[in-house]
């Protein structure tokens, strides 16, 4: 069950929830801009625990990356009339070449350093994003970027039926890669690197390489999400490279566990539907996030997928024995 | 820039860096004896201010919140020890990070609710309300004030890291705690005494700060990144580290807002990020 | 539009917002758009509760009863637009409300793309400038107002300080104040001396007021807003500049400002501000005597700004008779209303409210005649860029 920890198979069976759960979402939910939502941050919190449950890198800086896809998806289409898909691809492109460059930064520390090396990244993003304000928009935004057509020729995004449809094949297409590369030889030497380095390192592997494929990877699908949420609301407010932006992220990957892509989800799902429904209830919510977090870390260390799987794992084996 | 500012703006941001210096001594202790990041560590700072705007509501002056504040601060950091933290020694690095990291979001958001989101004033003491004047330019004598606990704090840790039994232990268990404990210390207890102590000293550092900025929820988060970014610059556990890299970064905020005030935020995490990575013990930490 | 059916249809009231009753001709459901956590909770509230008093107060528009019910963005432009939606697709037409200005202007769109009303206190000079469009209303006057009321009258008053720096926050919103401040100088033959630009989130201005200090000014202004305004005028008025530097800060928000600053500061400093409770104006005795009644004190800006968009809904559809967005819009254009700050007109080619922008001088504490008492009106202007100035191109 903790694919990201043990390997797995792929296709499994979770595959398969992930897809019912991404085709039911807009049905089970009130509307499907909450899914659409969902959606998006399930794929940024899936770049987030792929570091943190396969690689064991704690990462601050995931929201840079969510912010340069989301402003760069943003740049093309509103200022350049790109059409979707290739604003998405140039937008993924771009994250994924920016953590590449800053991972082979980033990389050469371990542990608390890590983090810090990526708080600071995430710091001057931010305050470069406000640097270029003639491109970002400053402390506005961009507003006003337009449903362009999936390819140039082709009619435009109808509504947000088509948008959560274009999000949903993304989310999934976004799992099953992390699910395929969990389960590949790749998978595993970052899984071995995760639970010793230095016996990585004796048997051959190019650590510092691997960490920054992987860093790479985590980029290219946080972009990938930061793309998806421009299309989705149609413009690029500031907070999406702020510091806060990665703590949220950081904080879902976490509630929903760092042992599978399929806890990223669990978790994007259950504090985006916890935030637009506690904060109708009370303005204070954060604070029971924060409880939550602490909790999670402290009990159940996999989150809430982990729990999730000691249950069923406990009641299998209480059928078995009274069998 | 004439000579005469450039000077000036050193001298201010020396005035600045004690200040930091004041801020991130404790994250550096902490983070060296215990090898973890505290990230609650703005909390500790933010409670200490609403400490020093309760005591100035009460008692018409903030001077109070120099003992009010601390204490706060420590307790605080005794009841996050205890209760949440104590649990995950055991555990990676990044629960503690989490953990404390949850700690602040907790405080934060009873900060607001117990008092309102709105920034609030902290009066400075009468006494020291008015200017100094040195050569041609002018400095608050309140900030002077501030430079001069700030130096006398600084002296008196020295002492106790240096001359005092704890502060041999203290400095013993960020070499080795493993070294300590078989020395038959009880280093849990260590521990305890070097996080009330550190969060004592971020509380006085928040105290002596509310007059300057004003009071207002999210100020912990401010005073966190250049905590982060003094600690990692001076050295992680080490005190000579912590003035060293406080002052460095108050006089590159202070010449910068004269020679490239944009960009003053950007160098001082660029320059977080260029010591991480070239030398990652900092200026006078040990590798 | 017909409700989307879900399996939890019942539950679905509980995960959405508070129940938003469908306009059946018995109420007019309007929605509010403000922020109640995250980091400008401070200001969302305030705002919120004058917009409720205000429909409250009116009780009912054009005959229907309003009901009222508030959107929580978090301080989140992305939540707030989707509430919106949300909110647009169970019937809601009217909203009014925001917290920021990369709020409003993203739910200016939105509620355009869908056919309904908006009106809001955004502060960007682009909401009715270069994104203005036929749905949206804008109460406060913006940076080109808050320049030109505040010192254009202020160099009449003081003459010999010709010579000013300016302390700028490096974002989108003071660099038009800068602007703005540039050409009122340079054709009222005024030098500038210098610029120090500063960050968003920045705390410690020590730095940029020793610069200030060195270039020897006549007067200091500030241009930036919210808690970086705060900070900037106490840390100045530390390294005592007030000695002989007049300052000047053209986008304040007044009252809550100045308990934050208390009198010693705000003694001697001019302040620009698009409202003051000591304005004698029937609109503002109205809203006065409610605030007061709830509250027990003067009224602040915030509250002032919640009451007046509530208030430009409920003329425009009086106004129109009707509650149909199509003449709702046609009956605020060109529309005089008593509001906050007396007479104001909302401006058909913008959708630009026209009203008085204060400057006021503070005073000394021993002459505040109570304890809200701050500062006096020394000039009442109402100042506006030219329609085709703006950029407005209205769709």
């Amino acid at each position: 069950m903790s694919a990201f920890r043990e390997g797995g198979r792929f296709p499994d069976w979770s595959s398969a929830g992930v897809a019912v759960a991404l085709l039911t979402l807009p049905f089970v939910l009130p509307t499907v801009t909450l899914a659409s939502e969902l959606v998006v941050f399930a794929i940024a919190a899936l770049s987030c625990a792929f570091l943190l449950g396969m690689v064991g890198l704690l990462s601050f800086g995931q929201g840079l990356f969510f912010g340069i896809g989301a402003y760069v998806a943003g740049i093309l289409l509103e200022q350049h009339h790109w059409a979707t898909l290739p604003a998405v691809l140039l937008a993924a492109v771009a994250a994924c070449l920016t953590a590449g460059l800053l991972g082979l930064l980033a990389v050469r520390q371990r542990g608390v350093y890590f983090v810090m090396l990526t708080l600071a990244f995430a710091q001057m993003g931010y305050f470069a994003m406000l640097a270029l304000k003639q491109h970002t928009g400053g402390e506005n935004g961009i507003t006003g970027v337009p449903r362009a057509p999936l390819l140039s020729g082709l009619g435009p995004l109808a509504g947000p039926e088509a948008v959560y449809g274009l999000l949903a094949v993304v989310a999934f297409l976004a799992f099953l890669l992390v699910q395929r590369i969990s389960a590949s030889p790749f998978g595993s030497v970052l899984r071995s690197i995760r639970e010793n380095e230095g016996r990585a390192e004796a048997l051959g592997y190019d650590v510092r390489a691997y960490k920054v494929a992987a860093f790479a990877l985590a980029g290219l699908v946080a972009g990938l999400a930061g793309a998806m949420h421009t299309i989705f609301l149609g413009f690029v407010p500031p907070n999406v490279i702020e510091l806060e932006m990665s703590e949220r992220l950081i904080i879902m990957s976490i509630i929903g566990g760092a042992g599978a892509p399929a806890a990223a989800f669990l978790g994007a799902g259950f504090y985006v539907l916890m935030a637009d429904w506690l904060s109708t209830l009370w303005p204070r919510w954060l604070m029971l996030i924060g409880f939550m977090l602490a909790g999670i870390v402290l009990l159940m260390r996999d989150g809430l997928w982990g729990g999730a799987a000691a249950l069923s794992r406990r009641l299998r084996m209480g059928r078995q024995t009274r069998g | 820039m004439s000579g005469q500012l450039l000077v000036f703006q050193v001298l201010n941001g020396i005035g600045i860096g004690m200040i930091y210096f004041l801020l991130s001594v404790g994250l550096t202790m902490i983070f060296g004896l215990m090898r973890f990041v505290n990230f609650a560590h703005g909390a500790l700072y933010l409670v200490a201010a609403y400490a020093a705007y309760v005591v100035s509501q009460l008692t018409g002056t903030m001077l109070w919140a120099l003992i009010a504040g601390p204490l706060v601060a420590a307790a605080l950091a005794v009841v996050a020890e205890r209760l949440l933290l104590r649990h995950t020694y055991a555990m990676p690095h990044e629960a503690q990070i989490l953990i404390t990291f949850a700690v602040a979001l907790i405080v934060q958001e009873s900060v607001i609710l117990i008092f309102d989101p709105l920034a609030k004033n902290v009066p400075v003491p009468a006494f020291l309300s008015g200017i100094v004047f040195i050569g041609p330019f002018v400095y608050p004598a309140y900030r002077l004030a501030v430079v001069a606990v700030a130096a006398a704090v600084a002296l008196l840790l020295w002492l106790v890291l240096e001359r005092t039994r704890f502060g041999a232990i203290l400095r013993a268990g960020s070499e080795s705690s493993e070294m300590v404990s078989l020395l038959g210390i009880d280093v849990h207890r260590v521990f305890l005494a070097a996080f009330a102590l550190g969060g004592a000293l971020a509380g006085l550092a928040g105290a002596l700060a509310a007059p300057l900025r004003g009071v207002e929820p999210f100020m912990g988060l401010e005073a966190l990144g250049i905590a982060f970014v003094v600690v990692v610059v001076g050295g992680i556990g080490s005190f000579s580290g912590a003035l060293l890299g406080g002052l460095l970064i108050g006089v590159v905020q202070s010449v910068m807002s004269s020679l490239w005030p944009e960009g003053a935020r950007l160098m001082i995490y660029g320059a977080m990020a260029l010591v991480l990575l070239t030398r990652p013990a900092g200026l006078m930490g040990r590798a | 539009m017909m409700r989307r059916r879900t399996l939890f249809a019942a539950g679905a009231g509980l995960l959405a917002a508070p129940s938003l009753v469908r306009a059946q001709g018995a109420a007019l459901p309007v929605a509010g758009v403000y922020s109640l956590s995250g980091t400008f909770a401070n200001v969302g509230d305030l705002l919120n509760k004058g917009t409720q008093w205000a429909f409250e107060h009116y009780g009912s528009a054009a005959g229907q009863r309003i009901n009222y019910t508030l959107l929580d963005d978090q301080g989140d432009p992305g939540r707030a637009v989707r509430r919106v939606q949300e909110a647009m697709g169970q019937g809601v037409k009217h909203i009014v409300g925001c917290t920021l200005s990369s709020i409003a202007l993203p739910v200016a769109k939105e509620v355009h793309a869908r056919g309904g009303v908006y009106i809001h206190m955004a502060g960007a000079d682009e909401a009715t400038g270069s994104e203005c469009n036929r749905s949206s209303f804008r109460w406060p006057g913006a940076s080109y107002t808050a320049i030109n009321a505040t010192a254009r009258p202020f160099i009449q008053r003081n003459p010999n300080a010709k010579r000013w720096y300016t302390i700028t926050g490096q974002y989108v919103f003071g660099d038009s104040l800068l602007t703005n401040l540039k050409a009122v100088l340079q054709e009222a033959g005024q030098q500038h001396l210098g610029n120090s630009y500063h960050s968003l989130s920045e705390r410690e201005y020590s730095g940029y007021i020793t610069a200030a200090i060195a270039a020897q000014p006549d007067v200091l202004a500030i241009c930036n807003f919210g808690n970086q305004t705060l900070d900037v005028l106490r840390q100045a008025v530390s390294f005592g500049m007030k000695r002989n530097v007049k300052i000047v800060v053209p986008w304040s928000t007044g009252l809550d400002q100045f308990q934050a600053w208390g009198p010693d500061i705000c003694e001697g400093v001019y302040f620009g501000v698009n409202y003051w409770h000591g304005v004698e104006a029937p609109g503002n005795s109205v809203l006065q005597q409610v605030v007061r009644a709830k509250t027990n004190a003067p009224t602040n800006y915030l509250q002032a700004c919640g009451w007046a968009v509530a208030q430009m809904l409920v003329e425009g559809v009086n106004k129109a008779g009707n509650s149909e967005v199509p003449a709702v819009i046609r009956g605020l254009e060109g529309l005089a209303y008593e509001g906050p700050t007396g007479t104001e007109t909302i401006r058909a080619a913008d959708h630009q409210v026209l009203k008085d922008y204060y400057l006021m001088l503070g005073k000394a504490r021993s002459a505040m005649r109570d304890p809200a008492d701050f500062a006096e009106v020394v000039a009442a202007t109402k100042a506006f860029q030219p329609p085709e100035q703006t950029g407005c191109r209205m769709s």
